[in-house]
């Protein structure tokens, strides 16, 4: 059987060295390696990238080549988790509110939450309240994050949040970022969280759900 | 000191010279205005900055398109319209709302369609402005006595435009001679167009070029990176300035803490909007960068959305003090002022500008 060195999986991913990164991925799959460890050694990689991106070792650009052979991998890797019974963390809405169009946040943290085996479901830019909780219920989801980048939309943002709140959605969390927003802004329209960039998101989330 | 004219109050400020009050300027969002005439505003933006007492005078803006004036309407709803826009990209627009609009797709998705298709489209542009009205507009300016400036994009903002935020950042980490060349070419493309409007023989005072490089967590790319494929064009733009006797102004939104050093190497003369709520603070710049560069904003607009006056102005207070102690500091909101701004607070910002601005 080949030895399968999970380790340069991770660094693969995390130098966003996609071509290495499917070629370590088929290696551990011809080699019957446990889809769960193959997908630990995924997760550690953006795991890795996302510290990298908050203390300023890597910027966008990094982290973007490293989500796409992240992602390219885990193509190889899904149907194996699926037959394992193996289930994403759970499962995160998340959209830009409405009347704003802007999308790369949200795409940056929809990137780094299926990084992190989020389930994520990506409603995309100019999302009523209304789809999030459609969206939010058909998935059961524990997360919802909403993005905005203007401030003339930061009031959609806050009735967004008024109408998760107000809707029957029990555990439910809601999580808030973009440009203008601030962590006091998210305490005052009454999010949950509050995420300054796209790494942040991951640990917001995760720490939510975990004390739910 | 006596009252200069507002070419003489920016030309002093930009170099830290003394001056009479600080210069000031303002931009604003579309649906601030209809909500300020709403609430008596009786006029328009100008209206505004002429109540303010702007300084400033936009003589051109020059965004050098791959395929200018064609754009094609696709589709439309109620509320917005789909385009293949003059850079060969579909995007969605508001029709009643100003703010950025959706990119859905872009057409120059290879280096090879760029060598092959975009590059020589941009090349065999002609002049992408019209020499007569900037020349009309700097008589206009220079009756009034205003600092008149030429207004450019720069090339990162143009390959972003061009390519999207993935496709571009990622390009940058794989095949960076792409993006230099993208760069490059953009930047022959807009000076071309500035020489142009030089040869109708006016003397601008300034060059202000637009690009937004950082957002609220840092820059777009590392510093190295800018170092490598973004800034010699930018600094080409800023040597082109001086070698016409003009300063350089940059504004870019974010955080830019991270490339303060080469913005100064570039011999940039003076940075706008300089965002608040990105981390950018002129009582951090001014103390280290002052002698070097003139800062223009950084009144934070979520300051002004509170409509707390009092709030509003212990920052204009504490911001103008900051700026004012290096004698190179110009009036400006960190971005433009929202909607949630209401008129009569922005009256009172007016007379705290007024009050607050003057050296002794």
């Amino acid at each position: 059987m080949v030895e399968v060195d999970l380790n340069s999986l991770t660094l693969a991913i995390g130098k966003g060295n996609r071509a290495e990164a499917v070629r370590l991925t088929k290696q551990a799959i011809e080699a019957a390696t446990p889809p769960a460890q193959v997908l630990a050694a995924m997760v550690a990689a953006m795991d890795d990238v996302g510290r990298k991106f908050q203390c300023n070792q890597v910027f966008v650009p990094e982290m973007l080549i490293a989500a796409r052979a992240m992602r390219e991998s885990m193509a190889l890797l899904e149907p194996l988790l699926v037959k394992a019974g193996i289930k994403p963390e759970f499962t995160a809405v998340i959209g830009t509110v409405q009347g704003d169009l802007h999308d790369i946040g949200k795409n940056l943290v929809a990137m780094m939450w299926k990084g992190a085996n989020f389930g994520v479901v990506d409603l995309g830019s100019n999302v009523p309240a209304e789809k999030f909780i459609a969206a939010a219920r058909e998935h059961k989801a524990k997360v919802v994050g909403l993005s905005a980048l203007l401030t003339t939309t930061m009031p959609a943002m806050k009735q967004t949040v008024l109408a998760l709140k107000a809707a029957d959605l029990p555990g439910l969390k809601v999580v808030i970022g973009g440009a203008p927003i601030t962590e006091s802004f998210a305490r005052e329209i009454g999010a949950d969280g509050f995420a300054a960039d796209a790494a942040g998101a991951v640990d917001t989330a995760r720490r939510l759900v975990a004390a739910a | 000191m006596t009252q200069l004219t507002s070419q003489e109050r920016v030309n002093r400020a930009l170099t830290r010279q003394d001056h009479d009050r600080v210069p000031r300027h303002e931009s604003f969002w579309g649906e601030t205005i209809t909500r300020w005439k709403d609430e008596g505003l009786s006029g328009d933006a100008q209206t505004v900055l002429d109540m303010l007492g702007s300084d400033f005078h936009g003589l051109c803006w020059v965004w050098p398109c791959i395929f200018p004036g064609q754009d094609t309407l696709i589709e439309e709803d109620a509320q917005t319209r789909v385009v293949r826009d003059s850079q060969g990209k579909r995007v969605r627009y508001w029709k009643e709302k100003s703010g950025t609009p959706e990119h859905l797709g872009f057409e120059c998705s290879s280096r090879d369609v760029w060598e092959r298709t975009f590059k020589p489209a941009l090349l065999d542009t002609g002049l992408q402005l019209d020499p007569d009205a900037v020349k009309r507009n700097y008589r206009q300016g220079r009756s009034k006595k205003l600092w008149c400036h030429l207004t450019g994009v720069e090339s990162f903002e143009e390959t972003r435009s061009l390519m999207g935020d993935e496709i571009t950042l990622m390009a940058m980490v794989e095949d960076p001679e792409w993006v230099r060349d993208v760069s490059r070419t953009f930047t022959d493309q807009a000076l071309r167009n500035f020489d142009a409007a030089m040869a109708t023989g006016i003397q601008p005072d300034g060059l202000w070029i637009y690009g937004d490089m950082a957002y609220n967590h840092a820059t777009m790319c590392s510093p190295e990176m800018y170092r490598e494929l973004i800034w010699p064009d930018h600094k080409r733009l800023a040597d082109w300035a001086h070698a016409h006797n003009m300063k350089f102004i940059y504004h870019t939104d974010g955080d830019i803490n991270g490339v303060m050093d080469l913005y100064v190497k570039a011999g940039f003369d003076c940075l706008q909007p300089l965002e608040a709520k990105a981390g950018v603070d002129i009582r951090k710049l001014c103390p280290k960068y002052g002698r070097e560069l003139a800062f223009f904003g950084n009144i934070d607009v979520m300051k002004m959305a509170t409509n707390d006056l009092a709030a509003i102005e212990e920052e204009i207070k504490v911001k103008f003090a900051a700026g004012m102690a290096t004698k190179g500091y110009i009036y400006h909101s960190d971005h433009s002022v929202p909607p949630q701004v209401s008129w009569h607070t922005y009256q009172a910002i007016i007379r705290m500008v007024k009050n607050y601005g003057h050296y002794a």
